[in-house]
């Protein structure tokens, strides 16, 4: 009997691609069942504006799409006093929503604002990398509504996935790199 | 039983009948801030993503400082052994429980499900200082409710140990209570160890002040046995000193915050020294908290009862803010400087709502209406051993 190879699930993000659409937020919410209404502090994606670079007429806006990051040395985790945070064996970092006091100490100890609390739910939220889509096969929402192909999914595992082909023969940079989180989202440059 | 009837000592004079008034007000503005929470859930209070911890954390961390440094003063006669100090134990212990549950009553309607904190029993983290803060906490109480029954019961051979146990579970749920910042790393302003060693500090003072206040009150009618007035004396001598120290920290954690420059760090500080916080931290912080008790209390020699009691009230005002500008100016930086919500100065914001407010007020009130409750039904002197 074969012995499963564990994966570890990365996102490579090439931000020169991003046009700033905002596809990938409105394709987050409608999968996770978000209404945020008329809240704008409720995301689990977003795209910072990195400023104008150049001289008039050569200009260029640069911007940054960004999320939770997934990663494996979570502090998030750590803070969490109920274990309602916790990590999966593929690198996911989850939250059994049962098990959420809303102390919101996650919130505070995350570096990259990445939670939020659910208007819906009453309890924590952020980006599951659409963990049930990925047990289905699918990749997440914000991957796959993405017009401009700024994100790249896959299994860092496997040798012969994009996201290992990508991070072995392009400059990658992590966000925060100081905190000593290891995130699990790369950046290209 | 009517609780009313004049030869009640729970409103024998007018003083009390003032001080009840005013426990009652509180309590109703309170529940009328409690009925809000349970109508509109979190969304009556102004906490947000970015600042996601507000003025009910604050009154807790007040609450629970007070409570350790009730204890630590206690601590000093039935622990170290200074005899006069033995006669503020009873008092100060039942003070202490109650600003515990005074402290857990707010922070249960700050969680947005207090009633999952059963996983803090059936999944528990070591790894998080809020584990260890509520754990702590818990024992703690358990430590303080069989110290002050074995005071009540006379059982003088047994609380020394239990003021020990008393004292070390005071020590270690404070310090962890300072952890619970110190170990955010993302949070510059917090991070480090500096809040959970200097906050034994803090406690202590809120012990002292608060002692001399309950001191204060019991004997305004008659005159404070010798014992007691030495003891008190020697309170506000401790308080004096322990007001110096803090100063001296204070001086450090500026200077530690503004000579580098680190982001988060400097940023935080320079809220409190010259932002929308100032008021708060150079006003009610550092006049009222630090400055003015501690010239009260020099110039008196802790002598004088009625300059401790100004100093304490001043103390007491200052220590609230105190917690309050940590908790708030913390938070005011933004982690990502380009969302929408931070407006032109670059800092996020944040007002308690009414609903915050009220909850606030109705955790004092709660407070002193259980103190004049435990006054009225055991008694708080200590008797002879």
């Amino acid at each position: 009997m074969s012995q499963e190879r564990k994966k570890r699930w990365v996102m490579v993000v090439d931000p020169d691609k991003c046009i700033d659409c905002k596809a990938c937020d409105v394709a987050c919410k409608r999968e996770n069942g978000m209404d945020a209404g008329t809240d704008q502090q409720v995301y689990r994606n977003w795209i910072t504006s990195k400023g104008v670079e150049g001289t008039y007429p050569y200009l260029k806006e640069r911007f940054e799409p960004s999320q939770c990051q997934h990663c494996q040395n979570p502090p998030c985790v750590k803070v969490c006093p109920t274990s309602a945070s916790y990590q999966t064996e593929d690198g996911l970092v989850a939250i059994d929503y049962k098990r959420c006091i809303v102390c919101a100490s996650c919130i505070l100890a995350c570096p990259y604002d990445a939670r939020y609390k659910s208007p819906q739910t009453k309890v924590i939220d952020k980006c599951t990398f659409c963990a049930h889509r990925i047990a289905e096969g699918k990749l997440p929402a914000c991957v796959d509504t993405c017009p401009t192909k700024v994100r790249v999914f896959g299994d860092l595992n496997d040798p012969n996935s994009e996201v290992a082909r990508l991070l072995a023969t392009r400059h990658y940079r992590v966000l925060k790199p100081e905190q000593g989180t290891k995130p699990s989202l790369f950046y290209l440059s | 039983m009517n609780t009313m009837t004049m030869n009640n000592k729970l409103i024998n004079t007018r003083g009390d009948m003032i001080w009840a008034l005013m426990a009652g007000a509180l309590c109703l503005v309170g529940l009328a801030g409690l009925g809000n929470y349970l109508l509109q859930g979190h969304d009556a209070y102004n906490v947000y993503r970015q600042v996601p911890w507000g003025i009910l954390i604050s009154t807790y961390v007040f609450f629970a400082v007070c409570c350790t440094g009730l204890c630590l003063v206690s601590s000093l006669g039935h622990v170290f052994g200074f005899k006069n100090f033995e006669g503020i134990g009873k008092r100060a212990i039942a003070m202490a429980i109650i600003a515990l549950v005074s402290g857990f009553v707010v922070i249960g309607l700050e969680l947005g499900r207090p009633l999952a904190l059963i996983y803090n029993l059936l999944s528990p983290n070591p790894s998080a200082p809020i584990w260890w803060m509520g754990t702590l906490y818990s024992i703690y109480l358990g430590v303080l409710l069989v110290e002050f029954t074995l005071m009540v019961r006379g059982m003088h051979k047994y609380v020394g140990y239990a003021s020990l146990a008393g004292f070390i579970g005071g020590v270690a749920a404070n310090s962890n209570l300072g952890s619970v910042f110190g170990l955010l790393d993302a949070r510059p302003f917090w991070q480090g160890p500096f809040l959970p060693i200097s906050i034994i500090v803090t406690a202590a003072i809120s012990g002292c002040a608060i002692v001399i206040l309950l001191m204060a009150h019991r004997y305004a009618r008659e005159k404070m046995p010798e014992d007691i007035q030495r003891a008190v004396t020697a309170t506000s001598k401790i308080f004096a000193l322990l007001l110096g120290v803090l100063m001296f920290f204070e001086f450090w954690k500026v200077m530690s915050a503004i000579y580098g420059t680190v982001p988060g760090q400097y940023d935080a500080m320079m809220i409190l020294l010259k932002g929308p916080l100032a008021f708060n931290y150079w006003g009610l912080e550092i006049l009222l908290g630090m400055v003015v008790p501690f010239v009260l209390l020099m110039s008196s020699g802790g002598r004088s009862l009625g300059t401790a009691v100004v100093a304490a009230i001043s103390t007491l005002i200052g220590l609230f803010f105190m917690r309050y500008n940590m908790v708030v100016a913390g938070q005011l930086v933004p982690l990502r400087a380009e969302v929408d919500a931070v407006g032109p100065s670059g800092l996020l914001s944040y007002t308690p709502s009414l609903t915050e407010i009220a909850i606030t007020l109705g955790g004092f009130g709660l407070c002193l209406a259980l103190y004049m409750a435990a006054d009225r039904y055991f008694n708080l002197d200590e008797q002879g051993h």
